[in-house]
């Protein structure tokens, strides 16, 4: 039950992205948002759905310790899951906790190489292969293209998807196609572009790029506890 | 006795362990002057440290059980309780933390924030403790006191500010830089007790501006005046600044952070300097008590001598001379020959000899008014008790302790050491109350329970060591238990008619798991079909069926009982039939509700060198182990994982062979989780067996 009402009210898929697992193999996917607004939430939401299928997920943070990354998808997933039977609930997140692995890097720390070491680390050991990467707090006004290329590589050697949080600056307008200019240079590289907006106390989620040309052009409003539609 | 509440500090010093705070302490009491040569902890003079008074803390370096002491500094009396590092004594943190106004973090400036510095510092979290930070060991290769203070930020959300810079690091370590007196200190003499005050080097003046610029900013936060002065831009004087950041600590809003090297006899006395300025004095901390009179209503002390006494015994110790009772005062003041009673039994005592205590060494004294801590002798009470005034029945506030989850069966060697035996883990049963012991009725064995494989080794060994008791031990048990995962009706009728009056009484409802109580009992009886006063015989059979699964015999939690039907005889029905009825509902419908056992599982955080990560990400993976993540912190890495207990045992031996001793772990417990079906026929089998040794 859980697991149908998170997947039906996943804002991606009802935005017209309509590819099983959203990005394909190797791609890329991005979301853009000030900061505060949710672009983590938003993909450890995602991370959960994938979790859900059975889909091991990396998640990398420049940011924050495991613990408190920890408490993003324990929160959220406690959040989603909070008007169904506490035991059913509870069951049912050590049973998708097995599909997580949090990585954390300093972010002058990070670099291709390390987390392709470290990746070996799992997978040689049948620890963990993850199938969606999300690499949250990438600076791509400093990060050059060169990285981006070196991911995306690594992405398509061991058969992943990666998500990436980029965070987007109030006094930076953003251009015709609504990207930013210091992500412009890297633009190209992504599939799946959506932007996050917060107007008062509401979050608006937006596709950018990537969705099927059938599917409506309108933001849909999501829940700011949840991230998920409203 | 001086009875100046404002010149009063109660502190802790807590750390992850070999952090360097027995060492700490060992440098505060010879710089108040309380001990006159310094010994180091496994040390080469063989005296060892003075606040590791037990020969098994000297031997293994390591503090087990906290001593309290006390010394004078500046005219400030200072009480120390040297609290231990290790996750297994954590009660012993949490006691200390509980009757302490202030504590100092110890952080090591290579180790930085490690895993039990996380724990410690949710316990000072949960204890409201308003603490300083101090790093040490400035003097080691690799030393980073600014990264640490980075640490102190991001990883346990401290608005960390320094109140020194290092003049040197590594083997270059010199002295501090004072920044709110703009000084620098240089620490001369054989054991650093000789303080030279001169300007600060060139070299440093930028640095030391901008760090003393940066400690202003969060200071001014606190104070209208420090604002003030720096808006008109007026000097700022060291008591506008000291009186900012003291009122920022106590509302443990801001950390100021000192830094040396104890072991060098590098800074100690400013960070002494720091307790006395910014630690709270007792009566500026909030201590509350229950009324027992009043349906436990919270009463807010007041920490004045002359009203009644109500105070805290937090630790006990068997000294030569018998139980010495540690007790913090909260209230009135406890005077030798004074009466005092134990709110838990009632019971008066008179109080005999009152003393300060000095690690195993100690002074007499006349009294002990609010605010301070000190020991009692001949009080027979256990640890956690609160002794007030004759006429007033307050208690205070109970302490959080953590279930055992790791037993082990004791067998004393001859009729001596059994007992010898039972007086230990008597007396070590009334220290630490998350050491239980208790007789298995089937095996015979005595049963020890803890909360670690070292927590029982230690307890083992003190048992040698202290009361004689030479006694072999079995293999450690995990403290399984049993559950439901589905609802299961029930209707069951006990019948018996042996001659004389029978026993009747039937009942129909059903089970259900619950994940949030142990035991939940519903009556949704209406109509009387069972007679109200037999109601809490049902109950009571109930719960005696949880103390043993029908099946593994383990103990079952989380279960909801719900009765909504039943039957009575006016002449056969009776509490003993209906408790009877309720053990046999319970067994009829237990196995249908499909019972799982559920195991003990730990968070083992484990920091080891990078190059050993993949390794170390085996050994837990192989033992069960679920990993949460790792964490990048340069040339360590930390990984977080939860390990099933049963595959910890001799883990540590494990570890170190894979990483040239170079990694080290904490593991405390996190939660209890179902058994995997393969594991859980392994324990079925064993359990079977157990039964039929014993039978």
């Amino acid at each position: 039950m859980i697991k149908k009402e998170i997947i039906q009210r996943n804002p991606l898929l009802n935005l017209g992205y309509d590819h099983e697992y959203i990005l394909p193999t190797g791609g890329f996917g991005a979301v853009l948002a000030y900061a505060g607004v949710g672009k983590t939430a938003l993909l450890v939401q995602m991370a959960l759905h994938a979790m859900m299928n059975e889909q091991p997920v990396l998640h990398v943070s420049l940011n924050d310790a495991v613990s408190k990354v920890n408490v993003w998808y324990r929160e959220l997933f406690h959040d989603m899951a909070a008007k169904y039977d506490s035991v059913e609930s509870n069951e049912f997140w050590e049973k998708i906790l097995i599909y997580r692995f949090i990585m954390t890097f300093r972010v002058e720390g990070f670099s291709v190489p390390k987390l392709e070491e470290r990746l070996t680390d799992l997978m040689q050991q049948n620890i963990f292969k993850p199938h969606t990467v999300i690499i949250d707090g990438l600076k791509f006004d400093e990060s050059g293209r060169g990285l981006l290329l070196q991911l995306r590589e690594l992405a398509k050697k061991y058969s992943m998807r990666i998500w990436f949080t980029v965070h987007t600056h109030r006094h930076e307008p953003p251009k015709e196609n609504g990207l930013p200019l210091s992500f412009l240079h890297v633009a190209d590289l992504f599939d799946v572009l959506v932007q996050l907006a917060a107007k008062g106390p509401e979050v608006y989620i937006k596709a950018l790029k990537g969705q099927s040309p059938d599917a409506k052009q309108d933001a849909l409003l999501l829940d700011p506890a949840t991230m998920l539609i409203k | 006795m001086k009875f100046d509440d404002q010149k009063i500090r109660n502190i802790g010093i807590s750390a992850h362990i070999d952090s360097g705070k027995t060492t700490l302490t060992e440098r505060i009491l010879f710089y108040t002057k309380r001990i006159h040569a310094i010994h180091d902890v496994k040390g080469k003079d063989g005296v060892g440290a003075t606040m590791d008074s037990m020969d098994l803390e000297k031997e293994r370096g390591i503090t087990i059980a906290s001593a309290a002491t006390y010394c004078e500094w500046k005219g400030y009396e200072v009480n120390i309780i040297d609290t231990p590092g290790h996750v297994d004594f954590t009660i012993e943190v949490e006691r200390s933390l509980r009757v302490l106004d202030g504590a100092i973090l110890v952080l090591c400036s290579v180790g930085g924030v490690q895993s039990q510095s996380i724990t410690v510092d949710q316990q000072m979290k949960r204890y409201k403790v308003p603490c300083i930070a101090f790093i040490n060991k400035c003097d080691r290769s690799g030393a980073n006191p600014f990264r640490v203070i980075a640490q102190l930020r991001t990883k346990l959300g401290h608005n960390a500010v320094a109140m020194q810079i290092p003049i040197g690091l590594e083997t270059e370590l010199q002295g501090v830089v004072d920044l709110v007196a703009m000084k620098a200190m240089y620490f001369d003499g054989d054991n650093g007790e000789d303080i030279r005050i001169e300007a600060i080097p060139q070299s440093l003046l930028e640095e030391a501006s901008a760090k003393r610029e940066e400690l202003i900013d969060a200071a001014s936060i606190f104070s209208d005046e420090l604002t003030e002065a720096i808006l008109e831009e007026k000097e700022i004087t060291p008591e506008l600044l000291y009186a900012a950041v003291r009122k920022g600590t106590l509302k443990r809003e801001i950390t100021p952070v000192y830094m040396g090297s104890a072991y060098k006899n590098k800074a100690v006395q400013p960070l002494l300097d720091g307790v006395t300025y910014l630690l709270p004095k007792p009566s500026e901390v909030e201590n509350i008590a229950l009324d027992m009179n009043n349906n436990e209503e919270p009463v807010i002390l007041n920490s004045d001598p002359e009203k009644p006494i109500i105070a805290l015994a937090f630790k006990l110790e068997d000294g030569q001379y018998g139980q010495l009772t540690y007790i913090r005062v909260y209230q009135g003041t406890v005077e030798k020959g004074s009466t005092i009673v134990n709110v838990r039994n009632g019971k008066k005592v008179k109080v005999g000899r009152v003393v300060r205590m000095h690690a195993d060494q100690m002074e007499d004294v006349e009294a002990l008014c609010s605010g301070y801590i000190g020991a009692l002798f001949g009080i027979e009470c256990s640890s956690g008790d609160t002794f007030v005034s004759p006429g007033i029945n307050m208690t205070m506030t109970s302490m959080f302790v953590p279930k055992p989850v790791i037993s082990l069966a004791i067998v004393p060697k001859d009729n001596k050491s059994q007992m010898a035996m039972s007086k230990a883990l008597n007396r070590f049963s009334k220290e630490d109350p998350t050491f239980k012991t208790h007789v298995d009725p089937e095996t015979n064995e005595t049963i020890i329970e803890g909360m670690g494989e070292l927590h029982l080794d230690i307890y083992v060994e003190r048992m040698k060591r202290e009361y004689n008791a030479e006694v072999s031990t079995g293999n450690p048990r995990v403290a399984y238990r049993e559950t439901i995962t589905q609802r299961a009706d029930f209707n069951y009728t006990h019948r018996k008619q042996t001659g004389g009056s029978g026993q009747f009484g039937r009942i129909a409802g059903y089970i259900e798991p619950i994940s949030d109580a142990e035991f939940v009992f519903e009556n949704k009886i209406f109509g009387g079909s069972i007679p109200t006063q037999y109601i809490a015989a049902c109950e009571k059979g109930f719960k005696q069926s949880m103390a043993k699964g029908p099946k593994l015999e383990f103990p079952i939690t989380g279960v909801k009982v719900l009765i909504n039907d039943g039957s009575s005889h006016a002449v056969d029905s009776s509490d003993m039939a209906f408790q009877a009825a309720a053990r046999g509902a319970f067994r009829e419908a237990y196995l249908r509700a499909k019972p799982v056992v559920h195991e003990p599982i730990m968070k083992v955080v484990v920091e080891s060198p990078v190059e050993f990560q993949g390794p170390v990400m085996g050994l837990l993976n192989q033992r069960r182990g679920m990993i949460i993540g790792s964490q990048d912190e340069g040339v360590m890495c930390v990984i977080e994982s939860q390990v099933p207990l049963a595959e910890m045992f001799g883990f540590s031996t494990i570890l170190r062979s894979a990483t040239q001793g170079k990694a080290q772990f904490t593991m405390e417990f996190a939660m209890y989780r179902q058994v995997p079906q393969p594991i859980a026929e392994k324990i079925a089998l064993e359990a079977a067996q157990n039964k039929k040794t014993a039978a």
